[in-house]
């Protein structure tokens, strides 16, 4: 399946101008947002550009503060008062979302795209009843009879796959565990029969068995409904599971994109290297590669690649000039001056406890192989 | 834009070699911060300054605030001088008078037009105008504005801004000695009420379990009693004074303060920098007052400031009701109820009074509603 | 009794929360008879899903719960009976605890400084110059700077609260550090740092540490020996290595499979194993209990359970 992606994309720039016959249904284009703050600007997302094909999931990796939410949230209308879109454009059907008026805003939010929640409880109005929260939905877009609205939900949630649904659409979101309201909040997010499903996290509240649970249920549902799914996390071994592509952000831009394979087997940016080294898996014994320091505050975004100050690879240029996005493959591409030909000179490789780790991962099954 | 490296741009070709150098740094450091530290008076005090309403319901309350306290001694007089022959004076005021408004006179009605020639009733000049004269009985009667400073015999540059009362006590200077004694009402008041309802909430909020119970239990069994048959009873015992007014709004008024405190508590202790103190070994008491008080700061000082103008209400109630302070003090709520006597012949002596009362509870209320939202700790660093 | 090989142990442990009163009393069985050692200079591993215990397993050891009953004892003294000043003493010099939130665990109000030379001021340092010293030779050792003494916890990253955190804990040289989730709530490009961390402090004190948390990865990773939890109940023990290689107890099984691995090869393929108590069990005719199936590895399993596990481990 991997490859069948790959060659489909071959064809598709990576992240320049899309060609009109190559099925990109979200187009986000140097998308600029900062947040007015006491202290000054914070420069939120600097310069976002990415493309969401048709039937694949994109899952977009960072650290909290490196701008992969507030990216969604632009995409859906629902940016803080203090935000300001500075430039760019999210191009969706023909327009551009970042110019839709408030007010139009509510025929493409939850019906077109649809939106999934880290925390299912706050996105579930506790005092109504489950049943009533799916079938609201369906009834505001269509018109339909209380009856079909309900016979809709049912079904929904069995999709979902909720156990005794007859009885749980009567229930109250408190009469769930954690992983069931988050099934519910993807029933309400598919009733609006979207075509682009956004996920911001929707598994970091819930335990892992859990989690492996609603992540099967997200990509079974994905294929049966040919979806085009943004996967925010932070959790690689989530962007394992999910992904076809994968963007990886830190502070306010994409550094690296590319195929899960390529992100994984053949990480070309020091920041990509130092999330894939930095966290143990089962058969990690070394000491681990952190990565030194904190993400920087934004207000006051570094000079140069703003890795740089946390980055022992870095060369000298990083500190003072921001690198351009480097073509590796089609459909790869990283934000670092090691891509350069004349940094081929400094000798700056992966760090070999990393390059161990990847050739171990090509190698083994896993636990589960 | 991505770049093919095969087919780099111009100015992307040959760069310096020496930029190409790793640096491999081995000793990264947490940086500096780069922002001046904000602590949380000054970050609530950013936001409070930024709401307009905020700042002018502070000036208007610093405003009062001077005025209760500077004009009592400026003023010409004490604010128990008598002098019954200057009773009962309309306001006056100087450069004002002269736009028609506050300038000593008044209007009497249905008077004898015969009488406005007698000296002895009308002094010379205190007579202005007369009009809608009729004749009852033969008599011509008519109305008659009057300087009223002048027919009670008060010299020319003697003014009393807002009046004189029934004894001819000047209400500028009592106005402003009543606001004093209000305010103190107010302020100790609620100053009393805060710490025993902080000390209260905090052993109930802390300790809970029984203790909790038992306390609560009281304070409800207090709280059903009706406040004003409890404060009756205690100004009959105590008689009245300002001590005994303030502890009249004490009896109950600390309830509050205390349930607020109390839930506070209870948020706060379960969390995990109270449980990291307690792992440390920290005393009960350092835990209440160093590390779980301090957190209920924002909300009591928010309370505080909006009991201010409740507790000014009440004092004002019981003065009305005639239990308030023990003459010749004023008291705002002495003097609307002296006032409302004579309301109907002389306005004056309670409009005063009224916007003062209806401008400083605005105020206070206006400002703590700020005050509440600039010590939201949820609304912290926006702007 | 100092000499013995367990620094800690913890026997027959039961922590029950109740609430309501009368007929609508309710009975919480959160931690329900756990038995477990730990030795002396050892990394304990305690894993388990969110609810499961550990956390207040961890939180009865150091007292802040009354135990219901069981039995707790450090270095041989028992540390589970009723509190008494010297008890509270003698526990807040030995065991230090690290919390999981960077935010909630500190005192928005206090600086970092005061913070962490609280537990110098609570041992009766008294001089501000000497706490200021041990606090900047503390913050030192975590990677922050003199200059943030004077800070207050919301101008730190998360990361950087964390290592403040640590900072607090160890301040007082305690010879056992319970560590609750402590990276879980944070980056995952910092959880790294906050890891080494704790395993530098653990070289270079000696420190024993329970370390609780719900990534098997992280666990398996700084643990020697790692407990499984399920609802209250310790299910299995054993060695990091014994646990992922022969995982006996359906539950660790099921864990196991579940955890996501940054490895797309292996994430494709993979295999869940679901755990139902009712169906992976039958305890209508035995009772389990723990029951050491080969050396250090214990688990929870009635009588013809362990026939099966005793064949796994041979088949091995």
């Amino acid at each position: 399946m991997a490859e069948t992606m790959k060659s489909e994309m071959m064809n598709a720039e990576a992240a320049g101008a899309a060609a009109p016959e190559k099925d990109v249904i979200l187009s986000v284009r140097d998308l600029r947002i900062s947040f007015r703050a006491y202290g000054g600007l914070v420069q939120a997302v600097r310069g976002v550009s990415f493309d969401l094909y048709r039937g694949e999931t994109l899952a977009i990796v960072g650290e909290s503060g490196s701008g992969k939410s507030v990216s969604i949230k632009a995409i859906m209308g629902i940016l803080a008062n203090n935000a300001i879109i500075e430039s760019g454009e999210i191009l969706y059907d023909g327009k551009d979302l970042t110019k839709v008026k408030e007010d139009d805003f509510h025929e493409i939010r939850g019906h077109r795209i649809g939106l999934i929640f880290q925390d299912p409880l706050s996105a579930l109005n506790p005092i109504m009843k489950i049943g009533k929260q799916i079938t609201e939905v369906l009834r505001l877009k269509k018109g339909v009879s209380k009856a079909e609205a309900k016979e809709k939900a049912l079904e929904l949630m069995r999709v979902v796959g909720i156990p005794d649904v007859e009885q749980r659409f009567d229930q109250y979101p408190f009469q769930f565990s954690g992983g069931m309201r988050q099934r519910i909040v993807i029933a309400i997010a598919l009733a609006g029969d979207p075509e682009i499903l956004i996920c911001d996290e929707p598994t970091t509240a819930l335990d892992v068995t859990v989690q492996a649970k609603i992540l099967e249920q997200i990509n079974q549902i994905k294929k049966d409904r040919n979806l085009s799914v943004i996967f925010i996390t932070h959790d690689l071994g989530v962007v394992a599971n999910m992904a076809d592509r994968v963007n990886v952000m830190y502070a306010g831009k994409i550094v690296e994109t590319g195929t899960s394979e390529e992100i994984f087997f053949e990480p070309a940016h020091p920041y990509t290297w130092a999330l894939l080294s930095s966290m143990p898996d089962l058969q990690t014994k070394d000491r681990l590669n952190a990565i030194p320091g904190t993400p920087p505050n934004m207000i006051f975004p570094p000079k140069g690649d703003a890795f740089a100050p946390r980055n022992a690879y870095a060369l000298k240029i990083d500190h003072e000039k921001e690198p351009p996005m480097f073509k590796i493959t089609e459909t790869h591409a990283a934000a670092t001056w090691l891509l350069h030909p004349q940094a081929a000179n400094s000798r700056v490789e992966m760090p070999a406890s990393l390059k161990a780790r990847i050739e171990r991962m090509k190698r083994s099954g896993g636990f589960n192989g | 834009m991505i770049y093919d490296r095969n087919n780099l741009p111009e100015e992307l070709l040959n760069l310096p070699a020496s930029d190409f150098e790793a640096l491999y740094r081995e000793d990264i450091k947490d940086e500096k911060f780069q922002t001046k530290p904000v602590g949380f008076f000054k970050d609530a005090a950013i936001r409070l300054t930024k709401s307009k309403v905020s700042i002018i319901a502070f000036i208007i309350i610093g405003i009062i605030i001077i005025l209760a306290i500077v004009v009592p001694p400026l003023s010409p007089y004490g604010f128990n001088d008598q002098n019954i022959n200057a009773k009962y004076l309309p306001p006056k005021m100087p450069i004002v008078e002269k736009l028609g408004i506050m300038d000593g006179t008044r209007v009497l009605k249905s008077r004898k037009v015969s009488a406005l020639t007698d000296p002895e009733r009308y002094p010379e000049g205190s007579v202005i105008e007369y009009f809608n004269v009729v004749t009852v009985k033969g008599q011509e009667m008519c109305d008659v504005r009057i300087d009223a400073y002048k027919m009670a015999g008060v010299p020319d540059n003697e003014y009393h801004w807002f009046g004189t009362d029934y004894l001819g006590r000047d209400l500028l200077t009592r106005l402003f000695k009543g606001t004093r004694i209000s305010l103190l009402i107010a302020f100790f008041s609620v100053l009393t009420n805060v710490f025993i309802g902080v000390v209260y909430g905090a052993i109930s909020g802390y300790y809970g379990g029984k203790i909790d119970l038992i306390l609560t239990h009281f304070a409800e069994v207090l709280d059903g009693m009706p406040y004003i048959v409890v404060t009756i009873l205690f100004m009959i015992l105590f008689g009245s004074g300002m001590v005994s007014i303030v502890l009249a709004l004490t009896i109950t008024g600390w309830i509050g303060t205390s349930r607020l405190i109390r839930a506070q508590f209870y948020r706060f202790k379960g969390r995990e920098y109270v449980l990291a103190a307690r792992t440390l070994g920290v005393s009960d008491r350092t835990l209440i007052f160093r590390h779980i008080l301090p957190n209920c700061v924002g909300p009591l000082i928010t309370r505080a400031m909006i009991a201010i103008p409740g507790a000014i209400f009440s004092e004002s109630f019981l003065a009305y009701l005639g239990l308030g302070i023990k003459p010749p003090n004023p008291s705002i709520g002495v003097l609307l109820s002296d006032g409302q006597s004579v309301l109907l012949q002389y306005p004056y002596q309670t409009v005063f009074p009224a916007i003062l009362i209806s401008v400083l509870m605005i105020a206070f209320n206006l400002f703590s509603n700020g005050l509440r939202d600039a010590l939201d700790p949820t609304k912290r660093g926006e702007e | 009794m100092a000499d013995s090989e367990y620094i800690l142990e913890v026997k027959n442990l039961c922590q029950y929360f109740t609430s309501g009163r009368g007929r609508k009393k309710l009975t919480v069985k959160a931690v329900d008879d756990v038995t477990f050692s730990v030795r002396r200079a050892e990394t304990f591993g305690l894993v388990g899903e969110s609810g499961c215990g550990k956390t207040t397993t961890g939180r009865t050891i150091i007292r802040l719960y009354n135990p219901t009953s069981g039995e707790v004892t450090f270095e041989g003294q028992d540390i589970a009976g009723k509190m008494t000043r010297n008890l509270r003493k003698f526990l807040t010099s030995n065991i230090a605890m690290i919390f999981q939130d960077p935010i909630e665990s500190l005192n928005p109000k206090m600086t970092i400084e005061e913070i962490v030379g609280e537990g110098l001021k609570v041992r009766g340092q008294n001089d501000r110059s000497e706490i200021r010293r041990q606090v900047v030779q503390m913050l030192n050792k975590v990677g922050l700077v003199e200059e943030h003494a004077t800070r207050y916890p919301h101008e730190f990253s998360g990361g950087q609260r964390q290592r403040i955190g640590i900072a607090r804990a160890i301040i007082t040289n305690p010879k056992m550090v319970i560590a609750d989730e402590p990276v879980s709530a944070l980056d995952v490009s910092v959880q790294a740092q906050v890891i080494n961390l704790l395993n530098d402090l653990k070289e270079e004190m000696g420190l024993t540490i329970l370390f609780i948390a719900h990534n098997l990865s992280v666990v398996k990773y700084f643990s020697d020996r790692i407990g499984v939890m399920y609802y209250g109940h310790l299910v299995e023990v054993a060695k990091g290595d014994d646990l992922y290689q022969k995982p006996l107890h359906p539950y660790t099984r099921a864990l196991l499979s579940a955890i996501p691995e940054p490895n797309p090869l292996t994430e494709r393929t993979r295999v869940r194993i679901d755990y139902v108590p009712e169906r992976d069990h039958d305890y209508s005719k035995e009772q389990p209990s723990m029951v050491e199936v080969e050396p250090e590895h214990f688990v929870y399993c009635s009588p013809s359970e362990l026939e099966k596990y005793r064949e796994i481990i041979q088949n091995a």
